[in-house]
């Protein structure tokens, strides 16, 4: 599928829920507080980039705005948007999107714009404390502004709803890691976008049919248990005891990079000449593997604090402190899980996807893995560029 | 022919070069000695001081790098290791003359034992020591002040302090060193001091002509980032106060005839700080300025529970950590205390907090204050990306409304 036609999905599911009488909750930052919100009645709603919306932005943006937020704006300067109850953005993860936010409040002063915000520092429970404190804030506000109380049960549905959801991906995930023959990664990445669209019932049931069928044929070939392995292993951060023998026959490529949908990234190799429907056998995505692999919220505590845990239990972001443990966790990857090359994405004006990058590319090659840097836009307005890019990288890495 | 300058150069200034040599000295042994933190701008200088770790700054280099005018190499020198152009030029000088020390006259610091962030100031600070600790093996240490929406809630409060503590134990545990509360206040005190008298001298910019303008303040800021919390500091400012009491006192202003009065909004472009001279033979003096009222919040406390507090408080509320409505508030306050005709905003494209939403609070001062603005672009250090003419433009048609 490619990136238009995903959004002319996202936007046909977003419109069939508002007609239903549901009310969307827009975000930009990936981790919101998924079981929170759905807990508040609404249903929460990445909201995208679109490539056709270009240059609406400068009365009110700077160009060296990251690309981001001012396709953002500009989509809402448009009025292109789908209708949302609300905008929910991220508060201490950049300076952009901290800035932004108060930019739109001026000039759409009509819109609901929330902030959520986060923390920066790995200070353990301080730092859960402070976020689970932000998100009571946050859910106060939503009561306080559409009349819906928090609801106990809500809060329980949602927590099975994204269990069943980000269970199956992260299966699916290791699945395309260890066989990536049994699905594609334009499959898994549809399935993500479903989930960034709506967490429904019908986005977890088309997940877990999929997980169902390649769970048959994974049982089959006797990898059930080599699958759930990877699965905690990736879920703790931590591969040092994960050991498998990987198919290396065909070269295997991993993604990494920032607030990038892996649908945007399957749409760009769709079109590279001669690629391998096995070749991408993972993302490291804000949007994708980062998203997926959070941490359950738990249901012993107080449900703010539960919600803070899993949050920030999930992969850190550029954001956040903590760039020697991703480092360390990304050689891990490339090397026990027999990657042969490494794209980096960096959005354009993106300081944490700009500044990480170099790092990014020193640990591919401190342990043998070359890397291709791709600076993106939310307009791909470079995109032959770019797929010219990724396929000499290809071309480089088979010749190896 | 009159070749008489239309500024006059505060003699103060002659002082910096001695107390710029003297940092650049004990910064040099303090790495000897394994005591040196690199710093940024906004952090609770207070506590190292009082434990015994000495602080330099790559912001304050970089800014050497700028007026040295070696911005854009030393920049490319980081754009070499794969660094974008689009990233902050401070970090990119810094990170640039880690990489390549002896190829950088001037402005390359000496090898840390930590870096020391604080991300009130910007979220770039981490991303920046992230590559400096990478280059020198120096760890970093983040104090997290999450940006302010409106006043400190406590719970922000409590979680800043919760970081200052931690930053005492990381620093006990890097230096093999404590904080004994009695030095803590005497570090405080001092700094709270030279904050003072810094502010002082900056409100007495209200009186016209205006004792200082824009370049004379951002030369003479830099031993209250630099050296806040050590006694020389404090002396600096007591001279500095009375040479501007005295220019008040006899009406003389920092320019020969002042004749437009505006405010400054940003970092200095610091490889061009003749700007604001050309604009003196103008008639133009900048009596206020965002950047250097940065420094104005004062420690005060009377224990080391009530410092850190206190730290929690003055931290957090910086400028450049408040949301939009407080700058912009903060903006209209400085045109009415110091009677200002009108502003000019430079956005730097090195710094999105500074400068993302200056297009919309620039409609919005002159809306509350009635007095017009323009916005110029560029840059603080690389000036690759300064258009000197194209500014000068921009400048000049704002100029023309007061005619």
């Amino acid at each position: 599928m490619s990136y238009p036609e995903v959004i002319e999905q996202s936007n046909q599911v977003l419109k069939a829920l508002v007609d239903a009488g549901e009310r969307v909750l827009g975000y930009i930052y990936p981790h919101p507080p998924h079981e929170i919100i759905i807990a508040h009645g609404l249903k929460p709603s990445l909201v995208r980039t679109n490539p056709s919306v270009v240059g609406a932005y400068e009365a009110s943006l700077q160009t060296f705005s990251c690309s981001l937020t001012r396709n953002l704006f500009s989509q809402r300067v448009n009025n292109s948007f789908p209708q949302l109850a609300g905008i929910v953005f991220s508060g201490n993860t950049c300076d952009a999107l901290q800035n932004v936010g108060d930019v739109w409040r001026k000039r759409f002063p009509k819109d609901n714009v929330f902030r959520l915000t986060y923390p920066v520092g790995d200070l353990g429970a301080s730092s859960v404390d402070f976020l689970a404190m932000e998100i009571k804030a946050f859910s106060d506000e939503l009561a306080s502004l559409y009349g819906e109380e928090f609801s106990e049960s809500s809060f329980r549905e949602a927590i099975m709803l994204l269990d069943e959801i980000r269970n199956a991906l992260q299966l699916l995930y290791c699945v395309r890691i260890l066989h990536p023959s049994l699905i594609s990664y334009n499959t898994l990445s549809s399935l993500v976008g479903e989930f960034l669209t709506a967490p429904t019932q019908e986005a977890a049931d088309r997940i877990k049919m999929t997980w169902n069928e390649v769970q048959e044929r994974i049982e089959n070939m006797g990898q059930r248990n080599k699958v759930g392995q990877l699965r905690d292993s990736l879920l703790n951060h931590d591969l040092s005891d994960f050991e498998t023998v990987i198919d290396t026959s065909g070269p295997r490529i991993a993604v990494i990079g920032g607030m990038i949908e892996p649908n945007t990234v399957a749409g760009l190799l769709e079109n590279v000449h001669g690629i391998s429907d096995t070749t991408l056998v993972l993302d490291m995505l804000s949007f994708g593997f980062k998203t997926v692999f959070t941490p359950p919220v738990g249901i012993e505590d107080d449900p703010y604090e539960e919600s803070a845990r899993s949050i920030l239990g999930a992969h850190s972001e550029p954001t956040q402190e903590g760039l020697p443990k991703r480092i360390t966790f990304l050689k891990d990857v490339l090397t026990r899980l027999s990657i042969h090359g490494l794209i980096v994405c960096e959005q354009s004006f993106c300081d944490p996807d700009e500044f990480e990058s170099p790092s990014l590319e020193r640990a591919a090659k401190e342990v043998g893995v070359p890397t291709v840097k791709l600076p993106l836009d939310s307009e791909l307005s470079d995109r032959a560029r770019i797929e010219g890019r990724i396929q000499t990288f290809l071309e480089t890495i088979d010749d190896n | 022919m009159n070749d008489e300058k239309p500024y006059r150069k505060v003699e103060t200034q002659a002082l910096l070069q001695q107390i710029a040599f003297r940092h650049g000295m004990e910064a040099m042994a303090a790495s000897e000695e394994g005591t040196l933190a690199w710093v940024s701008s906004g952090f609770p200088v207070e506590i190292p001081v009082a434990m015994n770790v000495f602080p330099t700054y790559p912001e304050q280099a970089g800014a050497i790098i700028g007026a040295t005018k070696i911005g854009p190499e030393v920049c490319g020198f980081a754009e070499d290791l794969g660094y974008s152009q689009e990233l902050c030029s401070y970090a990119r000088a810094s990170i640039g003359s880690t990489d390549r020390p002896d190829d950088v006259a001037m402005g390359a610091l000496p090898k840390p034992q930590a870096l020391l962030g604080c991300n009130n100031i910007c979220g770039t600070i981490l991303k920046w020591y992230d590559a400096n600790s990478e280059q020198t093996g120096a760890p970093v240490f983040l104090l997290d002040t999450p940006p302010l929406e409106a006043e400190q809630k406590p719970h922000h409060r409590a979680y800043v302090k919760q970081g200052l503590e931690r930053l005492i134990e990381f620093l006990a545990k890097t230096f093999n060193t404590t904080l004994e509360e009695d030095r803590f206040r005497e570090v405080s005190d001092l700094s709270s001091r030279a904050i003072k008298l810094w502010t002082q001298s900056l409100k007495a910019c209200q009186n016209k002509p205006s004792p200082l303008n824009c370049a004379d303040r951002f030369l003479t800021m830099a031993p209250v980032v630099s050296s806040r919390g050590m006694e020389h500091c404090t002396e600096f400012y007591e001279v500095l106060l009375a040479e501007v009491e005295d220019r008040v006192k006899q009406g003389i202003g920092a320019i020969r005839e002042e004749k437009i009065r505006l405010l400054w909004d940003n970092i200095p472009p610091w490889f061009i700080l003749r700007f604001f001279n050309q604009l003196a033979a103008q008639g133009v003096v900048f009596p206020a300025d965002t950047y250097t009222h940065a420094w104005s919040g004062a420690v005060e406390g009377t224990d080391t529970d009530s410092l850190l507090d206190g730290i929690a408080d003055i931290y957090s509320n910086v400028y450049l950590n408040k949301n939009l409505d407080a700058k912009v508030d903060k903006m209209c306050q400085l045109i009415k205390d110091f009677d200002l005709d009108g502003f000019v905003m430079f956005s730097v494209r090195s710094c999105k907090r500074y400068s993302l939403g200056q297009l919309v609070s620039k409609e919005i001062v002159t809306e509350r204050t009635g007095v017009p603005g323009v916005v110029i672009e560029g840059d603080m250090v690389d000036s690759r990306l300064f258009n000197e003419a194209q500014i000068q433009t921009r400048v000049d048609a704002l100029l023309e409304m007061f005619v």
